[in-house]
């Protein structure tokens, strides 16, 4: 991921070494900015939410992949196609609860992370918290309300970086009164 | 052939574009309760359809037709709908809004940052964009009258 | 149409979210073996479900909610349209139609004469003097304008004749239905385009 030589000529593609520099510079100033780290989580994932709602609509219009009836498929979609679109990895879909309620992506290889070493004194800093607000925010927009968080992180020694999504309810459609 | 008129509505029910090319017809409302009207009577046809339908559904409603025009309805998973108004006699519009949804609206509305969402459009490029490629359609020759 | 049913024993928790809808418990999100977003559950363990309780009074949702319950053998299936709501669909009919008119961007229109649905179109026929013929086809029926038009004789010839028949009521003659039976079979049988 990290050392592409050949790169596309593709103008409207950027290097995706420049996007996670990019990246790391916004984590890193929101650091210096904010003094408590937790305020730092948040505000990745608020400007994750904001990229999600609108990020939503590209992939629809791009992908043709309809409404998911079932969390089963919601996942596939996410990591078969979403993942796969906007940062070109695949994520394993595991770890499912009982209920069918919950699972895990497992990243091998988070390109928001490549060239980054967490300095000590950050445990609670969420390095990659953009995305989970942007799963959050994608995923509202198609009426799932989904908690999306890290459970395990690279960054802070663990084996893997895994994704934590748990489905909370299906947010209905607005309807005017006297329809259901 | 013609076309009449499109709006794009988000999943809250506000009218986020509305143009007409070659509308005769006004609903003697304002145009406030007119995109009301049309917002509730597409929640209601949605509801409708599904709730007759012998089988289950996929797309569900997509289109009507009355003695003088025919609706075409498209809705996103996301849940913006896109109803275009044409003649009786246009066929299929459904790719051609799917374009204007993936070509023109996510182009310029949803990645120009200047687009807040969920209200209306004002972009000068996206109406131009628009205005463009439904003047450019088959189905949009005007006719003379 | 062969009307979709489907039973699984489900051991907790279940893996399919339901809601209460129109006095039904349909499943919301989630999808199992045949069993889809929209169907209805009508039996836990063999016992009918009415609504949102089970024909020995139980409510369905405790059931299903109450992990000592398990395992539960639960049928779903689509809901089948009651006269009542038949009756609410007409009328829900009857103001999208009047509104379709309303809303015509060209002058003079009618109202909906057609609905296109991926599964299934609607063709409604309104007379002169206001009454309503509507037909639900399957979407590659062809030829449902000579149909409406053969109903609406239909009508004329076994309801409006008939002495006995009171204008706006209900019909209830046994020779109209058996002329709407074979009128309807005739299209059938000439009416499917062979695709």
């Amino acid at each position: 991921m990290s050392r592409q030589i050949g790169r596309s000529v593709d103008p409207k593609k950027v290097s995706g070494e420049l996007f996670t520099l990019t990246y790391g510079a916004l984590v890193s100033q929101l650091i210096k900015d904010y003094e408590n780290e937790d305020d730092v989580n948040k505000q990745l994932d608020k400007m994750g939410y904001n990229i999600g709602v609108r990020l939503i609509e590209d992939f629809l219009a791009r992908s043709n992949v309809g409404r998911c009836h079932d969390f089963r498929e919601t996942a596939d979609v996410i990591s078969k196609v979403g993942f796969k679109m906007f940062l070109g990895i695949t994520p394993v879909v595991t770890n499912w609860s009982p209920a069918g309620d919950e699972f895990s992506l497992l990243l091998e290889n988070n390109p928001l992370t490549d060239f980054v070493e967490l300095p000590d004194g950050h445990s609670n800093l969420s390095y990659s918290n953009i995305m989970c607000g942007v799963l959050r925010g994608a995923l509202e927009m198609v009426q799932l309300d989904v908690d999306v968080r890290f459970e395990q992180d690279q960054l802070k020694g663990d084996n893997i970086t895994e994704i934590r999504l748990k489905f909370i309810k299906r947010l209905e459609d607005a309807v005017p009164v006297g329809e259901d | 052939m013609t076309i009449f008129n499109l709006y794009i509505f988000d999943r809250n029910g506000t009218c986020l574009y509305y143009t007409e090319w070659n509308r005769r017809n006004q609903s003697g409302i304002s145009k406030e309760e007119e995109f009301k009207l049309m917002y509730g009577m597409i929640l209601s046809i949605k509801s409708f359809c599904s709730r007759l339908s012998p089988t289950d559904l996929k797309d569900g409603f997509l289109s009507y037709r009355t003695s003088k025009y025919k609706l075409h309805f498209y809705e996103t998973a996301s849940g913006l709908k896109f109803i275009l108004n044409t003649d009786i006699n246009a066929g299929n519009m459904r790719d051609n809004i799917q374009q204007i949804y993936s070509n023109i609206y996510v182009e310029n509305v949803i990645k120009n940052p200047e687009c807040k969402l969920g209200q209306q459009i004002t972009s000068e490029l996206f109406q131009t964009k628009l205005d463009d490629y439904i003047r450019s359609l088959p189905q949009f020759a005007t006719k003379l009258s | 149409m062969p009307r979709m049913e489907v039973e699984k024993t489900f051991s907790y928790p279940l893996e399919l979210t339901l809601k209460n809808y129109n006095d039904q418990i349909v499943v919301g999100f989630g999808q199992r073996d045949g069993i889809k977003v929209g169907h209805a559950v009508l039996g836990i363990n063999g016992i009918a479900a009415q609504g949102r309780s089970l024909e020995d009074g139980r409510d369905v949702l405790e059931v299903i909610a109450n992990e000592e319950n398990y395992p539960l053998a639960i049928k779903f299936g689509r809901n089948k349209l009651s006269t009542n709501e038949r009756l609410v669909l007409t009328g829900m009919f009857h103001s999208l139609f009047a509104i379709g008119s309303q809303l015509s961007p060209e002058t003079r229109s009618s109202g909906i004469e057609l609905i296109e649905t991926d599964v299934f179109k609607l063709h409604c026929m309104q007379t002169l003097t206001g009454i309503k013929f509507i037909v639900v086809t399957d979407i590659r029926q062809v030829g449902v304008e000579s149909l409406l038009k053969k109903l609406y004789e239909v009508y004329a010839d076994y309801a409006l004749k008939n002495p006995f028949y009171s204008i706006d009521m209900p019909i209830r003659c046994d020779l109209f239905d058996i002329n709407l039976q074979s009128a309807i079979e005739q299209s059938e049988r000439t009416g499917i385009s062979n695709v």
